[in-house]
């Protein structure tokens, strides 16, 4: 053969692929989920969708829960950044939008419609400052999950409404000779919750909507303190160890029997499902945090969707959204419920019949609500954060007071005041 | 042309990172924007108002305190036992190799091993207890603010107090034999052979492990990292923790750095006294 | 004879006695571990000390799939690039520095060794700068370089005293048969320095597999992530697999410690060479 051919042989396979490669898209995708089943359900979305759309290609990242909350922020200011990325709306999202980092979507969802087929209710938290930022992958709230069976050998017949009859219950539970509440707050993401429930419930709304902006809060109100003194009545019923414990730790003594309720994640009874004893399933029932006599709203559910957003740095806008949709969209939906057991923000994803009634029962509970409250710690700046979750565990502790615990937070809340 | 490539490597990313270090410390910045403003020395200023500063410079001394009296203290002992005549020389290589083995491990799966250890339902220490009849003393071990640091401390005098001692069983192994043999002439049993021949003549070799092993206590993150974090309430911070979250966890930059300040100096300072005992070797 | 002396023979009891329960104390841990890694969770949880009924090889299956093949790898391609480039570029160095006539040696014998005072924390925010600027945040080049910049001072200086030592009449001779210094450095000084590069590489590889704190704070991709690293995140990630989790542990720690069984005269005598701790 003759050298010539050749050279243009060689020259034609290099300006053919130099073409492909410049026609294919390449987008990273960051989520959290390093174990599976959940790694599976990803990689299958990312193999459906590059087979519908042949001249996209998706390079899957993975950082996993506790690493991933330091680890996006590090990454958001490194040329790295990937184009759609998991994160938890609210301040956690809300600060990386004031840097610029994320990009607003509103136009691509207004324009094909594709924004109604969501609940509004599960947008929200995606909204900041009247514009659409993410979309939501799936819904939680936290809940009281109890065992039926504990709970009818103390004596109680239905699930309490009050606080009074909470600790009523909690008493009876107590006399059985058991620590009726299983809770491991080795990480204090798990007390988290329960005060943004007691806080919630404890502070007018107008309140605490200010104070969660580190810009002007001052959390000098003192149904904080109140909040925290219904906290601290809760602590006897705990475990031991309660700060020694990881949350898997204290669910697996959970779904032993060793307790007889422990307060949930919507999202966790899946998984309770999986990794439980055959048929603890069905012996559990649920309950919302019980009401008090607080002036916040008493109907609230504390939890937020958890979504995917798309970086403002990202080449290919006009994919990577359409990326986010398909991810977040029905049939990904019903594929994630199926493989994962949970519901995403899409309307009327499965009729009744199709799940476990307490699927059901408790993700109607999330629609039903008439306002979600967003995760305490992701709701508020790190650095408050960082002293609210200390004073928290010194409080499971029995080692503080209330009142010095949120002596403690106005201090740092001050101090972040003056560096906006 | 020969040197270049290694003195480039070690100019680029030894010194200029730190030199930038100094710089960065003096400013407020985050890691996801651009944006930094001058502060001057308003974190240094900060850094010596915060209590939590101060527990972790204390958690680093106590754990250097520990180490040397463990790796260094105990390390010694063991390594005249085994270089004496009371253990044979096959038991010996057998115990030397043993008491090495954790030091090659990593800080993390050791720390990991430990995290079981000491958890207080499962854990190998609350179970013990459990079987000698002292229930009363189970605890949770990293999550008591009373007993975290110190088990914590414990895990690494584990980790390496076996490495120490090796270090100085070979420093002994080089002391001249004729010493010793008119030490016997003389009649000194082996309680005065160690005090009079074996210390003295492995001063330097102390010296340096004494150095070795302090640096080592204000490098410290792994352990912390991974066992406690920090926690329980901040009683087992200790510098490179407290950077790392200044830095990392709470978007400021600036103020890590001055915290990296900080351990520069203290483990610079006493480096230095390490090449100097290395010269007099 | 003094063998049978009452006193003797008390000694050598108790201390033999002590070197044994420290025994236990290093190896019943181990042991602990070893044993749970091979049951069910359920069995962990109800209790750590029994035998595991039936051994659960699974759990080792599981660990390997998923994610420490990947982490093996990374761990093995980062020590073999960074350990091979650092005693290179040492043996190079620290050979100029010693046998050769080069300008401004000592300034440079100084700063290089210089490097072994300062600690890789207080570099570690403005390498993770330098490193996104460079762009290769979140690549293996963000481990590579610094761990080679880190260990070359240590290098250098292990290799400088041997070298300075070594006897000039090999290199005279080779010289005199027309061999370039290069040639020479080639043919017979670094076939000669085997033991001192040995001792290099040992102490390096350890360092470098076990590194923690780099490999931290300049990786976020899983698939990137050194073993030390993928140990801490797995803790996250596998709940209360805490069986899958010992036998990651153990997957991560047998190199190392069969690497040690084999050749622990070489790895003492490397470490005690350098007296540096991780």
């Amino acid at each position: 053969m003759n050298k010539k051919v050749i050279t243009i042989l060689l020259i034609t396979v290099f300006l053919a692929s130099g073409l492909l490669l410049a026609a294919t898209v390449n987008l990273k995708f960051l989520h959290r989920w390093t174990q599976e089943p959940d790694r599976s359900f990803f990689e299958e979305v990312v193999k459906e969708y590059e087979a519908l759309n042949p001249n996209v290609k998706i390079d899957i990242q993975t950082v996993s829960n506790d690493a991933f909350k330091e680890k996006i922020k590090v990454m958001l200011g490194t040329a790295e950044a990937p184009d759609v990325f998991f994160t938890w709306p609210g301040e956690f999202t809300n600060r990386f939008i004031r840097a610029g980092n994320v990009l607003d979507i509103t136009p691509y969802m207004l324009e094909d419609g594709s924004m109604f087929h969501y609940y509004g209710s599960q947008l929200i938290p995606f909204v900041y400052e009247g514009a659409l930022y993410g979309l939501p992958y799936r819904l939680d709230g936290k809940v009281f999950v109890y065992n039926k069976e504990i709970f009818a050998q103390a004596g109680i017949d239905s699930a309490p409404q009050t606080l009074d009859e909470f600790m009523e219950d909690l008493e009876k539970l107590a006399a059985l000779g058991m620590k009726p509440i299983a809770f491991g707050n080795e990480r204090p993401w798990a007390v988290s919750h329960y005060i943004a429930a007691l806080n919630q419930k404890s502070v007018p709304e107008e309140i605490w909507e200010i104070d969660t902006d580190p810009a002007i809060g001052t959390w000098t109100d003192p149904g904080y303190v109140k909040a925290l003194e219904i906290y601290e009545d809760l602590v006897p019923y705990f475990n031991n160890f309660t700060n020694a414990l990881k949350h898997d730790q204290a669910r697996v003594a959970f779904m032993q029997g060793q307790h007889a309720m422990m307060y949930l994640e919507i999202v966790e009874i899946p998984e309770i499902e999986r990794d439980g004893p055959a048929g603890f399933i069905d012996k559990i029932g649920v309950f919302p945090f019980p009401a008090t006599d607080g002036p916040g709203n008493q109907s609230y559910l504390v939890g937020y969707p958890e979504g995917f957003v798309v970086s403002s740095k990202t080449k290919h806008p006009e994919e990577a959204v359409d990326f986010l949709k398909f991810l977040t969209g029905k049939e990904m939906g019903r594929l994630e419920l199926e493989m994962l057991g949970w519901f995403n923000g899409i309307k009327n994803l499965v009729s009744p019949d199709e799940v476990k009634p307490i699927v059901f029962e408790t993700t109607q509970l999330i629609l039903d609500s008439e306002k979600m409250v967003n995760w305490l710690d992701s709701s508020l700046h790190a650095k408050i954060w960082s002293v609210y979750s200390v004073e928290l565990q010194k409080l499971t502790d029995l080692v503080t007071t209330p009142q010095k615990a949120m002596d403690a937070v106005i201090k740092i809340a001050t101090e972040v005041r003056s560096e906006f | 042309m020969y040197v270049l490539p290694a003195i480039a490597f070690v100019l680029v990313f030894v010194y200029f990172p730190i030199v930038m270090n100094f710089y960065n410390s003096l400013f407020r910045m985050n890691s996801y924007s651009d944006a930094r403003t001058f502060v001057g020395f308003k974190h240094y200023v900060r850094m010596f108002n915060d209590p939590i500063f101060y527990t972790a410079i204390k958690n680093n001394f106590l754990y250097a305190a520990f180490s040397i009296l463990f790796q260094v203290g105990l390390g010694m002992v063991l390594a005249i036992f085994l270089e004496g005549r009371f253990i044979g020389k096959r038991m010996g290589t057998f115990f030397r190799n043993t008491l090495f083995i954790p030091s090659i491990i990593s800080i993390p799966a050791v720390a990991l091993l430990w995290y079981f250890i000491y958890n207080p339902q499962i854990g190998l220490l609350n179970g013990i207890l459990g079987v000698v009849g002292l229930d009363s003393l189970k605890t949770a071990w990293l999550a008591n603010p009373k007993t975290a640091i110190y088990s914590v401390i414990m895990m690494s005098q584990w980790q390496y107090t076996g490495y120490i001692m090796v270090l100085l069983v070979v420093a002994i192994q080089k002391i001249p034999r004729e010493l010793y043999e008119s030490a016997v002439i003389d009649g000194a049993n082996e309680f005065q052979k160690a005090v009079y021949i074996t210390i003295p003549s492995i001063k330097s070799m102390l010296a340096v492990t004494t150095i070795i092993t302090f640096i080592g206590s204000f490098k410290l993150f792994s352990e912390i990292y991974i066992m406690t974090d920090g926690g329980p309430y901040n009683t087992t911070q200790v510098l490179g923790v407290y950077m790392y979250r200044a830095a990392f966890k709470f978007d400021e930059m600036g103020y890590g750095s001055a915290v990296a300040v900080i351990i520069f100096t203290i483990t610079f300072l006493v480096s230095i006294l390490q090449l100097k005992s290395f010269k007099s070797t | 004879m003094l063998r049978r002396n009452p006193w003797y023979v008390f000694n050598k009891t108790w201390i033999n006695a002590l070197f044994w329960i420290l025994m236990i104390m290093i190896i019943y841990p181990l042991f602990w571990m070893i044993i749970n890694s091979l049951k069910t969770s359920t069995e962990l949880f109800i209790n750590s000390f029994a035998m595991p009924e039936k051994p659960l090889f699974k759990n080792y299956v599981d660990a390997w799939n998923m994610g420490f093949a990947d982490f093996f790898l990374n761990s093995i391609l980062v020590t073999a690039t960074s350990v091979a480039v650092t005693v290179l570029l040492s043996a190079f160095c620290a050979y100029a520095l010693a046998r050769l006539d080069i300008r401004f040696k000592n300034t440079v014998l100084y700063l290089i060794i210089g490097g072994l005072l300062l600690s890789p924390q207080s570099a570690l925010i403005s390498l993770y700068r330098i490193f996104d600027v460079l762009n290769i945040y979140n690549t293996y080049f963000a481990m590579i370089v610094p761990y080679i910049a880190f260990r070359i001072p240590f290098a250098v200086f292990l290799m400088y005293g041997y070298f300075k030592d070594f006897p000039g009449d090999l290199e005279d001779a080779a010289r005199i048969d027309g061999c370039s210094t290069f040639k020479t450095f080639l043919k017979i000084v670094m076939p000669i320095s085997k033991p001192i590069l040995a001792a290099t590489a040992i102490v390096s590889s350890i360092f470098t597999w076990n590194e923690f704190l780099f490999a931290l704070v300049f990786i976020e991709s899983e698939n990137l992530v050194t073993i030390p690293v993928g140990l801490s995140r797995f803790r996250d990630a596998l709940q209360t697999n805490w069986t899958g989790m010992m036998a990651g542990i153990i997957i991560a720690s047998l190199p190392m410690i069969i690497a040690f069984l084999f050749m622990s005269k070489a790895f003492i005598s490397g470490l005690t060479a350098g007296s540096v701790k991780g």
